[in-house]
């Protein structure tokens, strides 16, 4: 027990659910890895601040309806299952776009449908189906936030390079001084359209698959 | 218990409690969203006018303060009289004028027209003399992001700028959105009549063409009169 008090941080890395984490971030993380949830990370990754809100709403309803389908898994009937499983998340989906629409409303404007597209994002039903029904609340609960920061880190990522090289900003502020276009540097147009998003997604998938090398 | 009665049973009590959270979410979050979406109206007429530009970041007290300034809600009768709202008869359509020391500098008129998947609702300012367009804004569609969503985009938005609504003889025209760039695709006699298309999004054009032209066909009497001078204040300073 000295050991959790005096050094906390080996203790978290110990956990499962830190593992979890790890794991969606690498090993078998959502897009690069398990090539899903392509549509949204395509579309909303032009800013930094689209991709960071739906980074946040994806990961709290995958969290949320695991948390959700766990707790009822006993009691579901087989036979309705992927029923009960889109109907909750399509509850908590719902609830994001008004959450959003009331206090973020700038920027639910901009994701537009893709918050309600949550709903046929293959990531929350896959976890559902795969891991929420057999695994007991805080674990599910934990899986679906590792898998939401996996998919975040690549789309928090992609957004990054989209908006850096196709608007020389970040967050909406101006980092690539003026005196750079003065001497005859151009944004990237080719990063604000999808095809630019397909190109940087495809070189994390291919950094992914050359970092973590499977024995 | 039959298994198929416990499906009914749970699919009954999920649907009830799924129900009751979300209208409870939607009920109370109704006054942030009505509030927000009233700031945005405003902001669309503000920036159809150029007083606010759409890239740039405004706090709501910043908006709430530039209508009050500049923008006054007024309703047109059917003969285009300017009416003030406490007087408007039924048949009456609304109107904005933007007022620069007393004067009327623009009217905007606000539209909801057809578009592809649903209506399309926005600001078009006209300039005081009746007949140059000043500025285009839409603020609610469900168009395809992408195709006929580019209608929201500045791109777009700034090519109507400057085009007029009547002919050189004075006849109503309307302004239409031509299929491809204006350049190419139109008479260069008209060439002020039209704005570039979107490509791949030709109904979405089309569609919202037809509105406009509906819509500013209304508003003819009040725009006859500005032509013609005949309006330069709002109802109560003359």
């Amino acid at each position: 027990m000295n050991g959790t008090i005096t050094k906390p941080w080996i203790a978290i890395r110990k956990t499962r659910s830190f593992k979890d984490i790890m794991r969606a971030l690498y090993d078998v993380n959502p897009i690069s890895k398990q090539i899903l949830g392509i549509c949204s990370a395509l579309a909303v990754t032009v800013q930094l601040n689209t991709a960071i809100v739906m980074s946040i709403a994806l990961t709290l309803v995958v969290a949320f309806s695991n948390l959700a389908i766990s707790c009822m898994r006993r009691a579901i009937p087989r036979n309705i299952r992927i029923i009960v499983e889109v109907a909750v998340i399509a509850t908590l989906v719902i609830m994001a776009d008004e959450i959003l629409k009331a206090f973020l409303y700038d920027i639910s404007k901009q994701l537009s449908v893709f918050v309600g597209l949550i709903i046929t994002n293959c990531i929350v039903l896959g976890r559902a189906e795969g891991f929420a029904l057999s695994n007991p609340p805080f674990r599910s609960f934990m899986d679906g936030i590792a898998n939401g920061i996996g998919y975040s880190s690549i789309l928090i990522g992609v957004a990054f390079f989209r908006e850096l090289l196709g608007s020389g900003k970040l967050l909406g502020f101006q980092v690539v001084p003026n005196a750079f276009y003065e001497f005859g540097y151009v944004n990237n147009g080719l990063m604000v359209l999808a095809p630019g998003a397909f190109i940087i997604i495809g070189l994390f998938v291919w950094l992914e698959h050359t970092l973590v090398k499977r024995d | 218990m039959s298994s198929r009665l416990k499906s009914i049973l749970f699919a009954a009590a999920l649907c009830f409690v799924c129900s009751i959270v979300l209208t409870t979410a939607t009920t109370g979050l109704q006054r942030f969203q009505q509030k927000n979406l009233l700031i945005d109206k405003h902001r669309n007429v503000l920036m159809s006018v150029g007083l606010v530009e759409q890239d740039r970041r405004y706090t709501a007290e910043k908006i709430e303060s530039l209508y009050r300034e500049n923008i006054k809600p007024l309703w047109v009768d059917p003969s285009g009289q300017l009416i003030e709202e406490s007087r408007r008869g039924e048949t009456d359509l609304p109107l904005y004028v933007y007022l620069k020391e007393e004067q009327i500098e623009a009217y905007i008129v606000p539209f909801n027209s057809r578009g592809l998947w649903g209506r399309i609702q926005g600001y078009l300012a006209i300039d005081s003399n009746g007949s140059t367009i000043s500025g285009f804004t839409v603020y609610k569609h469900s168009e395809t992001p992408g195709l006929g969503g580019e209608i929201e985009k500045a791109w777009f938005q700034k090519n109507w700028v400057g085009k007029k609504i009547v002919d050189r003889s004075g006849e109503f025209v309307s302004v239409s959105i031509a299929k491809g760039a204006v350049e190419d695709t139109v008479k260069s006699d008209k060439h002020s009549h039209y704005v570039d298309g979107i490509s791949g999004a030709t109904l979405t054009g089309k569609y919202l063409s037809a509105g406009l032209k509906e819509i500013l066909e209304n508003y003819e009497p009040v725009s006859i009169k500005f032509r013609k001078n005949l309006i330069s204040k709002p109802p109560g300073h003359s």
